[in-house]
């Protein structure tokens, strides 16, 4: 990856929670020449977005912000409490329930949404955490995970083509060779399962859980020696959501999915069949040690019948990161704001 | 003190023995020499009371002792009672002694000063604190009252982290269904506050099943109509309690109702992964009520990783209960550990331990250490400063005089052919699920 200058008006200060670059204070940042080149790339990469899903019959919906529950998430994320009318509300962490319910009228559905989520300060340090940050939001009714990995990555590869055309100069000034994204372009990407990463990991001498999500120092290895995206399937179950679906032949392994990128950018994607049959959601709700009453709206729509799915959420900071080759979050975020640090 | 009582409990003793510390462990000093001592056949002997199975049972030192064999060349001189080591890993942590200061659940008596006080002191002592379940749904998190103080949880935290010396003790919060409403694990893990802890690998998280005093129940509290009226949201709220009558409805009382959850050996075993995932620099603790399946429930927590597994024996609990399920409902504590018989991992046992006999022989039976309530409670109720640290010197006394006694110079040495239980088939065959380490002597 080559590196591109880093200018002095928005060169990162110390001062993070564990000692990490942060930020320059708002008004310098939103000055600087880089910001503005990344914010060229996110335009072009949300209108590619738009053009190629809505080619294919998809049709956008415009998310909500709030809501008696939301994604419980994982990985120590915390949702964020909204006092709402005296209702404890959450600001959606996803959306993905109301993708899932949506499906009843919009069998193709996607948001550009934006998504708060309370990291644990400790990932301020990992260059792929904010707590504001936007996500391409897909569900398709329906569909198996292999149909929305074609879509993810059908996306991907648009995506890239079309910043590559429209604003090549932009990508150039920032450092970017269109080589490096030669594999990218053919929508061809590799594939393994969460077992054979975790074995892979293993032989590099990298201890990695075989119950959980790949840690963050283990996917940056498995993305730096890789020379093109790809797929890391059936994540085991209590890694991930409840509405990921389990794979009925083979009890414990999630029909789940990650895009992961090349080059050390690590995951841009997350997808995966979802739950839709009301017993098994309930149980898998407590599985995952959540109170079931508190989803007493989702729960129903899923007694009434809630069409089988799949779909994901591809992180936008992480796509234009990825397409910029800017070495942290922040810096392709108008308003970022990292894990622990206070800003406005 | 507050006027707390314990009925069913040596609460004279203990709170004896908060004043008194060590001295309370021998008889009276000043009647040496003028009064003969022996066992009292007819009475409940040393103890205030006839006590349970666990009570009842003996310990019993051999004549041949090999590991004091051992202490004695180590030592290169005749071992004492002092030379016995109570520190021990609880849980993940390292604690001083084989103890810990159990949850008190949201009892008015334990979410107060006095839960504040029983913290500290463990804090002096070295030991880990379990913060017990509702905490956050009944007294919030972030602040206690209007005037902005701290909440019951933070309050709890911040007075152990101030006294705990650096490398031993820790804090573990629990979480039952209604907590994870409230997200407590979350606010906990990320809060700055919390941060020290969590750094020094002194923070852990209790998956709470079940509890001594109410088997396959929820927490019960009793409110008043007012409070009941604010909890309504969020847990069963039920008018079963009468008063008010002359002074109106205002002074009525209302039964507060938690869940008990439900669970399966699935959702266990996935629950605990899950917090091993979310919260991977937390310890994982879990509690289960005296099941009769508590043998199948710990052997699933240990495989899932679980790093302590607590077991509160029907005589537990500091909480209220129906009183049909005081008397009648669960496994007691003896039985609990005699269906685990030898442990696959950290196993905590709880129920009305306050001495030395009862934590040695718990220990004997399967424990890595025992934790203290009620004791704890009342002993801080004596005195606020210092009672629980008394209390405990009282009983590590006792503990290192009766395991030395079994020729044996640490917590962890100890084992079921160390008890005998009277009655019991006869020696030397003991209970099969009681074969100490290595097979049966």
């Amino acid at each position: 990856m080559q590196q591109r200058d880093v200018t002095q008006a928005d060169a990162p200060t110390e001062g993070g929670p564990t000692g990490v670059p942060v930020p320059p204070p708002l008004g310098e940042h939103l000055r600087s020449p880089r910001l503005r080149a990344a914010m060229v790339v996110q335009q072009e990469a949300l209108y590619a977005a738009r053009e190629f899903l809505r080619e294919r019959g998809f049709t956008e919906l415009l998310p909500p912000l709030v809501g008696p529950v939301t994604d419980p998430g994982g990985r120590g994320a915390k949702a964020l409490d909204v006092d709402y009318y005296g209702q404890p509300y959450k600001l959606m962490t996803s959306a993905i329930l109301y993708k899932q319910a949506s499906l009843r009228g919009f069998g193709k559905l996607f948001y550009i949404a934006p998504n708060v989520r309370v990291e644990p300060p400790e990932t301020a340090g990992t260059g792929r955490h904010l707590v504001e940050f936007h996500q391409i939001d897909v569900e398709m009714a329906g569909a198996s995970r292999d149909d929305v990995q074609e879509i993810a990555a059908g996306l991907l590869s648009r995506v890239v083509a079309h910043v590559w055309r429209t604003v090549p100069d932009v990508l150039r000034g920032l450092g970017r060779d269109e080589l490096d994204f030669a594999e990218t372009l053919d929508g061809k990407f590799d594939g393994c399962t969460h077992e054979e990463a975790v074995a892979r990991l293993a032989g590099r001498g990298h201890r990695q859980s075989p119950d959980a999500e790949i840690d963050w120092a283990g996917e940056k290895l498995l993305s730096l020696e890789a020379d093109r995206p790809f797929f890391i399937n059936d994540y085991p179950k209590g890694s991930r959501g409840f509405y990921d679906r389990e794979d009925p032949e083979r009890p414990g392994v999630l029909r789940n999915f990650d895009l992961i990128a090349h080059g050390g950018y690590g995951e841009l994607v997350s997808g995966s069949e979802r739950e839709a049959d009301y017993a098994t959601i309930v149980t898998r709700m407590r599985e995952s040690g959540e109170n079931p009453a508190k989803y007493a709206w989702y729960l129903d729509m899923a007694r009434e019948g809630i069409p089988a799915s799949a779909g994901f959420g591809m992180g936008v900071q992480r796509l234009v990161r990825f397409l910029t080759g800017l070495d942290a979050l922040w810096q392709v975020s108008a308003y970022p704001k990292l894990p622990g640090v206070i800003a406005p | 003190m507050t006027g707390l009582r314990a009925a069913g409990f040596p609460e004279q003793a203990v709170r004896a023995r908060a004043r008194r510390g060590t001295a309370e462990v021998f008889p009276p000093a000043d009647a040496y020499g003028g009064e003969l001592f022996g066992s009292d056949p007819e009475g409940g002997g040393q103890l205030p009371f006839a006590g349970d199975e666990l009570d009842q049972a003996r310990l019993v030192p051999p004549v041949f002792m090999p590991r004091r064999l051992e202490k004695l060349i180590e030592l290169g001189r005749e071992p004492l009672w002092d030379d016995v080591e109570l520190a021990t890993a609880v849980g993940g942590f390292s604690s001083r002694l084989p103890l810990y200061l159990s949850a008190f659940g949201s009892t008015r008596a334990g979410s107060g000063d006095l839960g504040v006080a029983a913290g500290r002191q463990a804090a002096r002592l070295g030991i880990p604190m379990v913060i017990g379940e509702n905490m956050v749904p009944v007294h919030g998190y972030r602040r206690g009252d209007e005037a902005g103080t701290r909440s019951a949880l933070l309050n709890r935290i911040a007075a152990y982290a101030e006294e705990v010396a650096d490398g031993v003790g820790g804090v573990v919060v629990q979480q039952s269904t209604e907590d994870a409403d409230s997200e407590v694990w979350n606010l906990v893990y990320s809060d700055p506050g919390t941060r020290p802890l969590l750094e020094s690998g002194r923070l852990g998280f209790e998956l709470k099943i079940g509890q001594g005093a109410k088997p396959g129940l929820g927490g019960m509290t009793v409110v008043g109509a007012a409070e009941a009226a604010r909890l309504a949201g969020r847990f069963a709220v039920r008018d079963l309690l009468g008063g008010g009558g002359e002074e109106g409805e205002a002074a009525a009382y209302r039964l507060r109702c938690a869940s008990p959850g439900t669970f399966t050996e699935e959702i266990v075993r996935q629950q605990l992964r899950f917090m091993r995932n979310n919260f991977p620099r937390a310890r994982t603790w879990v509690k289960f009520h005296p099941g009769r399946d508590v043998a199948e429930a710990a052997a699933t927590a240990w495989r899932a990783g679980a790093d302590a597994v607590t077991v509160d024996g029907a005589e537990g609990g500091t909480g209220w209960a129906p009183r049909v399920f005081l008397d009648q409902v669960g496994l007691s504590l003896t039985e609990c550990l005699r269906r685990i018989g030898r442990p696959a991992g950290c196993l905590l046992a709880s129920g009305r331990v306050w001495e030395g006999g009862r934590a040695v022989r718990a220990l004997a039976l399967g424990a890595t250490a025992v934790g203290l309530g009620r004791a704890a409670l009342v002993a801080v109720d004596e005195d606020p400063r210092d009672g629980l640290v008394r209390l405990v010197e009282g009983l590590a006394l006792e503990a290192r005089l009766l395991i030395s006694a079994l020729g044996k110079y640490s917590a962890d040495s100890l084992t079921a052919e160390d008890v005998w239980f009277p009655g019991a088939p006869a020696a030397p065959a003991p209970h099969p699920s009681f074969a100490p380490a290595g097979g049966a002597s």
